[in-house]
């Protein structure tokens, strides 16, 4: 840091004390002579606010940087280039539209080139509109602000949450009870409710510090990174499939297997990102770092016959410069594709410049390559696995040819068709054929660079100025020595701990997951028109905690659970809603449902069904029927019968064009593009696969069995074995006896006692209290 | 449900006032409001519509317009002669690889085409039933789109977008509108032919919008919606027990707690038990008459486009708001006879009753029937195998037909030069067509958006103008 200053201060001296003479005439004639023609002819199209194609006039920087069409001006060819031409009305492009400048004028500009474009100190450099928002400003150290209740404070979270109640004159809700807490920190920690013992255990813990244990031990567990890798799976669009029209089954689940260890080693978020960006450039990288990059080959790949190839790897690279923007920088960079940002000092050309970073990847560009469809690959085998498989995809490609030859000269029913079916078949016998070699989607980087261009209005046909990599000029500089800056610098400088956004990010959505919304509410759009934290300080100072702990997850992780303001009960404030109705200030805890994996996990934990074994490949529970042939072709969907029919619902195969409805149905993004905030809905279709779906009722049955075998038979007896089960609680007086009534008529219909106790199970798995997280 | 205190009141106002702004906690009852009729939530149209009903004809794969709507006397003078360069500079086009080998020959139809009605309208023998109701439909001629891939290209006349992941066309407009129907989903897809389309699901995706903007497939035979039936072993006693029991313990929960997602829940419940009820009455199409049955040539219990047909009549007579029908498959890159009279056979009966039928229950006049594909095909034939001949993607001219509210029958918009390559005058896009179905619907389409990762997003991105020649007023 030191010696870029110095070298910096060197330059900046330099330029002082070798051009003071001849600076100050040329400064002199620009002020009288030049900038006159400016103001009145040019800039009000091409401003640095402006910006009319990509191109601002205004500074000596902005010029030399030229527009989206390329370069305007060159110092070394004084008398050429295309500010002259356009002036002169020479080309094309002719400047000022519908007229012309006087002579003077022009000789005024020629004059001034030929000086090389001289002009005042302060119009030397770029000066972005915007640039002074708070989010483009490092996080910085904050007192804790003062409290009176400071007693009630666990954590520096809660002097920051407390100050602004008190502002408020609002208390915080008092501690949620230790079941409710015990559930919803499971739930949030791990993704799965506590079990009876856990409970238990957790009730009876008299140490002061029973709590604090408890996350400790759900840190720990390896389910803790299921439950948040499966968080970053939803901002790496992961799926296993390519999406488009075939949405084959793609290899890339050892990429979600990745995400999972890291995740539960808690590699710190610097590492963990670079090697998800860049791993294949690091020296020797070893087999996890490759598979890392997995992270950008989530996007959808086209197959489709009579494609362009690179249109579709194009749409890819831009997919990942709008991921990057809101999963990292919390920028809409995707705005950018365009035209400008409108409202964020992102230009068109920095987009670009991003995409330039992004775009060598080995990826298939040409029909030519059909062959080598989503390379790169890792295979991860011997050498005699290796060939097995190569002579087995070779294999696969011929019939597929085959099979596209023939679908072109049969229109209409194909199955109709002897000799499709015959194609068919025997590409689904090969396909159940394929070697044991393991092999997953990387990045790797080509050996020189494709040309990047910026693409006049998105289309990638039209191209314009040649770009090289370079990062947004609003945010920290790229520290590198490299002429040629790849992705590894660009990883690097997105966890550059100079860069003001990644960590702040991280730590609201960490934030958002914990409390339903973020400090920053907008997430992903920590720009200009993003909603502004409700917390500035406290967001400040949870970025500083992960990057000052050594980038640990779940050192944050800790800071937040153990807070007084995470404990507090959920339940309705009406005297706070009617000052904070959408409880920006958190005077208490939201109820949030759960997700979708999770309802199904929750399901499995409860009735006792759950194989809890981490990562492999995708897995195939019951679906329901129908659901998985809304597509082009046709999928097999082997469902499982033995341990995998009962896997977590991470797990869950994920084809992008039919998922499984249970995810869908309940919010589980489709992995098209990155998803950083999951809606909740609240709909008759979830009603319908909670009550009536195959999977539903094997879990009613199997909780309904375990109650009958674990508790006496006595009901008052069980239904509390039941409530302890499901929702971790005791029931309550009326709902015993609620249940009770149904539990009667049940009787009444002459059901045995196993089907009266399936039936209340599935009342207990579809009330709101177990779908919810309190 | 018990007594809320003012204060409660207040709070659920305020959780429902904020619900199109908050995509996170609280959603679930605007997507309830929007399958439930009589909300005093419901959103509001920007203008009086036209039309209370969409039903979307998709002919998944490309149909051929100059086989069937847009007549080209020129183009038969021409047939086999080599398709003159203009023509082709610049162009893209699917599988450059059979194109790039020989230059291609232009092809005349082997079609005959007459005019049908007062209006004169010119159909091709392959739509004799089409040409009836001449009269009551508009052809609108030379629609551009924006990719020759079939994928991207049925997401884009869905969507707006090329890339899945936007929410599409019946999604936005049941999230702008809501639905009338009671105890069905305000957008249903109906699915007939060899294959479902290329896509699949992100074609009738919600995309960033709540999911319960989905377009909810329907099946025509078996359970029409997943898990509509009551599981093995449960009959309706049970079941409407069960719903009775969730509801009180889910009341007492809310008497806790208060939160109002509890009531939402309560609701969405009881609406998927009475949907339990009117799906299978929905489905089974053995009330209808034996005349209508033949009119559509529907066979009850048997899937079918025709059968699709007729249950598309029977939604928007239930308040269904967008029903969306994909019929496959139309890509004959390799054959113009008997594939692409068998499914033009298939289509052009049940289309035709389709629009009679809405005719005489009176339902025509607020519904818009629209038919059409992802893209057309080329003047130029393509020849794969020796002896027969198809046409390839072709994405500057095609032809749709429109019917129903607000638009101007026995019509024809649009039209293109004499071989059929290109739009005649104006350019139709693609985005005009979304905007102007949104328009019927009392919509305007540069209102109606959404804000997702920062932008204000709408289906018309940036473009559509109203096809205004096509509207009544």
């Amino acid at each position: 840091l030191f010696t870029i200053y110095v070298v910096r201060t060197a330059l900046i001296l330099a330029l002082f004390t070798v051009l003071p003479a001849a600076a100050q005439d040329g400064t002199a004639f620009f002020e009288q002579s030049v900038r006159p023609v400016l103001r009145a002819n040019c800039v009000a199209c091409h401003s640095e606010k402006t910006l009319t194609s990509g191109l601002s006039l205004e500074t000596r920087e902005s010029i030399l940087r030229g527009g989206n069409r390329g370069a305007v001006v060159q110092l070394d060819k004084p008398t050429d280039g295309v500010l002259l031409q356009a002036i002169h009305h020479t080309g094309d492009l002719k400047m000022p539209p519908g007229r012309k400048l006087k002579d003077e004028q022009i000789g005024v500009i020629e004059k001034w080139i030929s000086m090389g474009l001289p002009m005042p100190a302060e119009l030397a450099k770029s000066k972005r509109p915007g640039a002074d928002h708070w989010a483009y400003q490092p996080p910085k150290k904050h007192a804790l602000p003062d409290v009176r209740d400071a007693a009630w404070a666990k954590n520096p979270i809660d002097r920051f949450i407390l100050a602004r109640l008190e502002t408020a004159k609002l208390k915080p809700s008092p501690e949620a009870d230790r079941a409710t807490l015990l559930r919803r920190v499971s739930l949030d920690v791990t993704g799965l409710p506590p079990t009876a013992a856990e409970l238990s255990d957790f009730l009876n813990d008299k140490r002061p510090d029973a709590y604090e244990r408890v996350v400790d031990r759900l840190l720990a567990s390896p389910h803790y990174g299921e439950r948040w890798g499966r968080h970053w799976l939803d901002v790496a669009r992961y799926a296993d499939t390519d999406g488009y029209t075939i949405d084959a089954p793609r290899d890339i689940w050892k990429y979600r297997d990745w995400v999972i260890d890291a995740i539960n080693k808690d590699v710190p978020f610097d590492r963990f990102v670079t090697e998800q960006v860049a791993g294949d450039l690091l020296p020797n990288p070893t087999i996890d770092q490759l598979v890392a990059t997995g992270f950008h080959r989530n996007t959808p790949s086209n197959y489709e016959g009579g494609i362009d190839f690179e249109q579709y790897r194009v749409e890819a690279v831009a997919d990942r410069v709008a991921t990057t923007g809101a999963v990292f920088l919390g920028l809409t960079l995707g705005c950018a594709r365009c035209h400008d940002h409108k409202f964020d000092p992102i230009s068109q050309r920095e987009f670009y410049q991003i995409f330039a970073f992004l775009n060598n990847i080995d990826e298939v560009d040409k029909e030519a390559d059909r062959k080598y469809f989503n390379k790169p690959f890792l295979e991860i085998g011997t050498d005699e696995e290796k060939a097995a498989f190569a002579a087995w995809e070779k294999e696969v490609y011929d019939i597929e040819a085959a099979i596209r030859k023939r679908e072109d000269m049969v229109t209409g029913d194909g199955d109709a068709d002897p000799e499709l079916k015959e194609l068919r078949n025997k590409l689904n016998a090969h396909r159940r054929k394929r070697p044991a070699l393991l092999r997953t989607m990387i990045a790797r980087e080509l050996p020189e660079s494709r040309v990047a261009y910026i693409h006049l209005g998105g289309d990638f046909t039209r191209k314009g100025a040649v770009v090289k990599p370079a990062v947004l000029g609003v945010l920290n500089p790229l520290e590198t020595n490299s002429p040629n800056p790849n992705r590894l610098d660009f990883a690097r400088w997105l966890v550059d701990k100079r860069n003001p956004l990644t960590a702040r990010v991280t730590v609201n959505r960490m934030w958002q997951k914990y409390f339903g919304r973020g400090i920053v509410d907008t997430e992903s759009d920590f720009g200009t028109q993003g909603e502004k934290p409700s917390h500035p300080e406290l967001l400040d100072a949870l970025a500083i905690h992960l990057m000052e702990g050594g980038w640990s997850q779940k050192a944050v992780h800790r800071l937040i659970v153990t807070s007084a303001a995470y404990r507090q009960a959920s339940l309705l404030r009406p005297d706070a809603a009617a000052v904070d109705p959408d409880n920006r200030l958190f005077a208490r805890q939201n109820r949030l449902r759960l997700d979708a994996e999770i309802i199904r996990d929750s399901a499995l934990v409860v009735s006792g069904l759950l194989t809890p074994a981490i990562g492999g490949p995708s897995v195939y529970p019951p679906i329901p029927a129908g659901a998985n042939n809304v597509t082009q072709v046709k999928r097999e969907w082997p469902t499982a019968t033995g341990p995998d029919r009962y896997r977590r619902g991470l797990y869950t195969f994920f084809q992008r064009s039919a998922a499984h409805p249970g995810l869908l149905v309940f919010d589980a993004p489709d992995a098209t593009v990155t998803c950083t905030r999951r809606v909740r809905s609240n709909t008759p279709l979830q009603a319908l696969i909670s009550m009536n779906d195959e999977a539903a009722i094997e879990f009613a049955e199997a909780l309904g069995a375990r109650i009958v075998k674990e508790a006496p038979a006595d009901d008052a007896q069980r239904i509390r074995h039941g409530w302890l089960l499901a929702l971790s609680r005791e029931p309550r007086a009326d709902e015993t006896e609620r249940i009770l009534r149904f539990i009667r008529a049940r009787r009444d219909s002459k059901e045995d006692e196993p089907a009266v106790w399936t039936a209340a199970s599935r009342v207990l798995l579809n009330i709101d209290e177990f779908l919810t997280r309190q | 449900m018990m007594a809320m205190n003012p204060d409660d009141r207040l709070l659920q106002q305020r959780t429902r006032r904020q619900l199109f702004r908050d995509c996170g906690v609280g959603v679930g009852k605007v997507a309830l409001a929007s399958l439930m009729s009589g909300s005093a939530f419901a959103a509001k149209t920007h203008f009086a519509p036209r039309i209370d009903h969409v039903i979307y004809l998709f002919m998944a794969g490309g149909p051929s317009q100059l086989e069937l709507f847009d007549y080209k006397p020129e183009l038969q003078k021409w047939d086999a002669k080599p398709t003159p360069d203009t023509f082709l500079k610049g162009k893209r086009f699917a599988f450059m690889d059979t194109f790039s080998k020989e230059t291609p020959k232009l092809l005349g139809t082997r079609r005959e085409f007459k005019q049908y009605g007062q209006s004169g309208l010119w159909v091709s023998e392959l739509l004799p039933n089409v040409g009836t109701v001449a009269d009551d439909i508009a052809v609108v001629h030379g629609v551009s789109t924006e990719n020759f891939n079939h994928g991207p290209a049925k997401l884009f006349t869905n969507t707006g977008s090329v890339r899945p992941g936007r929410p599409s066309i019946g999604s936005w407009v049941t999230y702008g509108i809501g639905s009338e129907s009671k105890d069905l989903p305000g957008f249903v897809v109906l699915q007939s032919g060899p294959r479902g389309p290329r896509s699949g699901a992100a074609l009738w995706s919600s995309g960033f919008l709540p999911t319960s903007y989905q377009g909810v497939p329907f099946r025509s035979a078996g359970d029409p919606i997943l898990d509509l039936s009551n599981p093995r072993g449960v009959d309706v006693t049970e079941q409407r027990q069960t719903l009775d029991t969730i509801a009180d313990l889910n009341r007492m929960q809310f008497s806790v707690s208060g939160d109002p997602e509890i009531s939402t829940r309560i609701d969405a419940y009881e609406m998927a038990y009475r949907m339990q009820t009117s799906g299978p009455e929905l489905i089974d199409l053995s009330k209808e008459s034996k005349e209508t049955l033949e009119m559509y040539g529907a066979e009850p219990g048997k899937g079918s486009y025709a059968g699709n047909c007729l249950l598309a009549r029977r939604l928007v007579e239930r308040g269904v708001r967008f029903v969306q029908l994909y019929h496959t498959d139309w890509d004959h890159h390799q054959d113009l006879t008997k594939p692409l009279e068998d499914v033009a056979r298939e289509v052009d009966k049940p289309t035709a009753a389709l629009i009679r039928d809405l005719k005489q229950r009176g339902l025509l006049d607020r519904t818009l029937v629209i038919w059409g594909g992802e893209f057309g095909r080329t003047p130029m034939g393509e020849v794969r195998e020796k002896g027969k001949v198809g046409r390839n993607h072709h994405i500057d001219a095609y032809s749709i037909f429109m019917a129903g509210g607000g638009i101007k029958p026995g019509n024809v918009v649009g039209g293109t030069d004499e071989l059929g390559f290109s739009a005649a005058s104006d350019k139709i896009e693609v985005f005009d067509v979304q905007a102007t179905l949104l328009h019927l619907l009392g919509l305007d389409h540069t209102k109606l958006t959404y804000r997702f990762q920062g932008r204000d997003f709408r289906l018309t991105d940036v473009s559509g103008r109203l096809i205004k020649p096509l509207l009544t007023s």
